[in-house]
């Protein structure tokens, strides 16, 4: 079976707002993509819609060959993984995942190998008899992962299913559900508000903003050339700095020159150069600009250095380095090329 | 025991007064005084502890019949509302349009005191009344509903008054049910019906539980409507302790009959708890290495 998702010209209006404005989308089989933005901008009413929770105004969803939009949910065979985990608090851990097997009507020693699997799958299995209350957090939130596997879904979907935990879990159960991932090779799509952990689980990212696409990529490009300002911005942090661009050259406020990558660009807001791209050396002579702040993060150090007038970030990594005085004059060094940044234009006919 | 229980004993009992106090006169007391006047006799010239009025309560058959019509009315309306009251609550919290279709709607009874519903049933359902001219031009006999033996319109009665309550309560407990939770079984495959009985009414228990503890005692005590709409014959205990206390004046008689009924009332809810409790209780997928 074909587990594509497509998405076409999907609209979506709560009363006289519209959350989704006529979007496009395709998700090829296997993939893993996640949907970004920030809060408001349409991810989960997308996510939602495709899971058939929520009706679309109008446009279309396919699944392979299969138009599903108007297929009740329980018709759709999505796994679905939620905030608040979402188990049956009244169910044991095994009845929870046998759940959706006996929906299915399959029979009863194929459920209890099937959930047993599932079970030792997330790493659960000494737990199957517990109710959802007697485990952790990232426990439960496995649990529902088990529950949404074990029906051999079409596709998974994921509802910021790590945001209710502390961040160690955050990061171990994001390890586990992307090796899970990759194992099973099950088409998903995961909501996040997170860049770090979108980009840490995806294989595409797309980003979104106000119920449009922004763009979509996968991490790499997008954290190294984003098209548009407010991925930039969105994904990690990022100096902004107005250009001057002539002949292909870009002159940055100390005055350095560096070629840009990509000239011709229209509705330029400024070049972008990551924080860590920007690297520091403290100078008694002349200097490019003064350090205002530090703040020592273990890993790296972050420095806010004022540049004639304006402030700009560097990040220092290297456990050898000394942490620079507040008021020390610095050299700063731009990478060896430089990228334009558009400003994203929300499209003509979307309203607001 | 030590130094600082030995203060604090005192003060824990103080602040306890305000609610065991307040128990203990308006409810404790009273309850304690039906008891011991239950086993004192009417007659004159009998001695205290006795088991005359007990004797003469099982022994009467007016009054037996009574208890069991006592019951009858106490369970068959709180069974129709619940019938009624959980799709209800259900389908309210199934979309906005419903929820405030039926949301004003269902509260109209609760601002009806229990004797106007009475006498709107009288008027609807009597003989010769509404329903009946109604159905006379299609031909149709309506049963008897008002004052009959099985007491068909005094259990209409009680149910108009106990399904608002009952829908308030459990639509409360089932809107507080996680939507998430709802959508996860959705996904998984479960229609809206499996949904309502494998999610929403185990979730909800709690709060059926207590609807259908007030409807029962509510019902089961009620005077106003089977004294309305009931027949001559059985009287439930309710009414026949109104008759035995102020018409003839047989007050241990009426202390027997309350605490009989009170006795019944804790019997029938025990039962209750012990047959909900049990249901929608996890089993164990296999047997294995249980």
């Amino acid at each position: 079976m074909d587990c594509s998702i497509s998405i076409r010209n999907l609209i979506k209006d709560f009363g006289s707002t519209r959350v989704l404005k006529g979007l496009d989308l395709n998700i090829s089989a296997g993939r893993f993509v996640t949907l970004l933005g920030p809060s408001g901008c349409g991810k989960t009413t997308l996510l939602r819609s495709v899971a058939g929770i929520s009706d679309p105004t109008s446009g279309e969803i396919w699944l392979g060959h299969r138009r599903i939009d108007g297929v009740a949910p329980e018709k759709r065979n999505f796994g679905m993984v939620f905030q608040t985990y979402a188990l049956f608090p009244h169910m044991s851990i095994e009845r929870n995942v046998a759940f959706g097997l006996e929906m299915r009507r399959v029979a009863k020693p194929d459920i209890a190998r099937r959930v047993a699997a599932a079970l030792d799958l997330v790493g659960l299995g000494q737990h199957a008899r517990r109710l959802p209350r007697q485990l952790s957090g990232g426990q439960q939130q496995r649990v529902a992962l088990a529950r949404a596997i074990v029906i051999e879904p079409n596709v998974l979907l994921f509802d910021e299913p790590l945001s209710n935990l502390d961040a160690k879990l955050r990061d171990s159960l994001r390890e586990d559900l992307r090796t899970l991932q990759q194992k099973l090779g099950i088409t998903s799509i995961y909501v996040t508000h997170d860049q770090t952990e979108a980009m840490a689980l995806a294989d595409e990212i797309v980003v979104m903003k106000d119920g449009e696409i922004v763009e979509r990529g996968t991490p790499v490009d997008l954290y190294r050339r984003p098209a548009f300002r407010f991925t930039a911005e969105f994904l990690g942090m990022t100096n902004v700095i107005d250009a001057e661009v002539r002949a292909g050259e870009c002159r940055l406020p100390w005055g350095a020159v560096r070629p840009v990558e990509n000239p011709d660009e229209r509705n330029v807001e400024g070049i972008a150069i990551r924080p860590e791209d920007l690297s520091i050396e403290s100078t008694d002579g002349e200097a490019d600009g003064v350090i205002e702040q530090s703040m020592f993060m273990g890993a790296a150090t972050h420095y806010w250095i004022s540049v004639g007038g304006k402030t700009l970030r560097s990040i220092a990594t290297g456990g050898h380095t000394a942490v620079l005085d507040n008021g020390q004059k610095v050299k700063l060094t731009a990478p060896p090329s430089l990228h334009l940044l558009r400003s994203f234009q929300p499209s003509p006919g979307a309203v607001s | 025991m030590n130094e600082a229980t030995r203060v604090r004993t005192p003060v824990l009992l103080l602040c306890l007064l305000p609610g065991v106090g307040y128990l203990t006169v308006f409810f404790g007391v009273p309850l304690v005084r039906v008891l011991v006047g239950s086993f004192s006799s009417n007659k004159p010239g009998e001695s205290f502890p006795t088991l005359d009025t007990w004797a003469t309560l099982f022994a009467t058959p007016v009054y037996l019949d009574g208890l069991w019509f006592s019951i009858w009315l106490g369970l068959a309306p709180t069974v129709l509302s619940l019938l009624v009251s959980l799709p209800l609550s259900a389908l309210m919290l199934a979309n906005e349009r419903s929820r405030k279709l039926f949301g004003a709607l269902y509260r109209v009874p609760l601002v009806v005191p229990g004797i106007v519903a009475g006498f709107l049933v009288l008027v609807i359902l009597d003989r010769g009344g509404m329903a009946a001219r109604l159905a006379a031009p299609l031909g149709l006999t309506l049963p008897r509903l008002v004052r009959d033996e099985w007491g068909l319109g005094a259990i209409i009665a009680s149910s108009w008054k106990s399904i608002p309550f009952m829908t308030l309560i459990i639509s409360g407990a089932m809107a507080s049910i996680n939507k998430e939770v709802l959508s996860a079984a959705r996904t998984l495959g479960a229609g809206r019906v499996t949904i309502f009985w494998r999610v929403q009414m185990p979730l909800a228990k709690p709060g059926i539980t207590a609807a259908v503890l007030l409807s029962f005692i509510g019902s089961l005590g009620s005077f106003v409507i089977p004294s309305l709409l009931g027949p001559a014959y059985p009287l439930p205990l309710s009414v026949s302790m109104y008759r035995e206390g102020f018409q003839n004046g047989n007050w241990p008689m009426v202390y027997a009959m309350g605490t009989l009924l009170s006795v019944v009332a804790i019997g029938i809810l025990l039962v209750y708890y012990a047959i909900v409790g049990s249901t929608g209780r996890s089993q164990p997928l296999s047997k294995r290495d249980s």
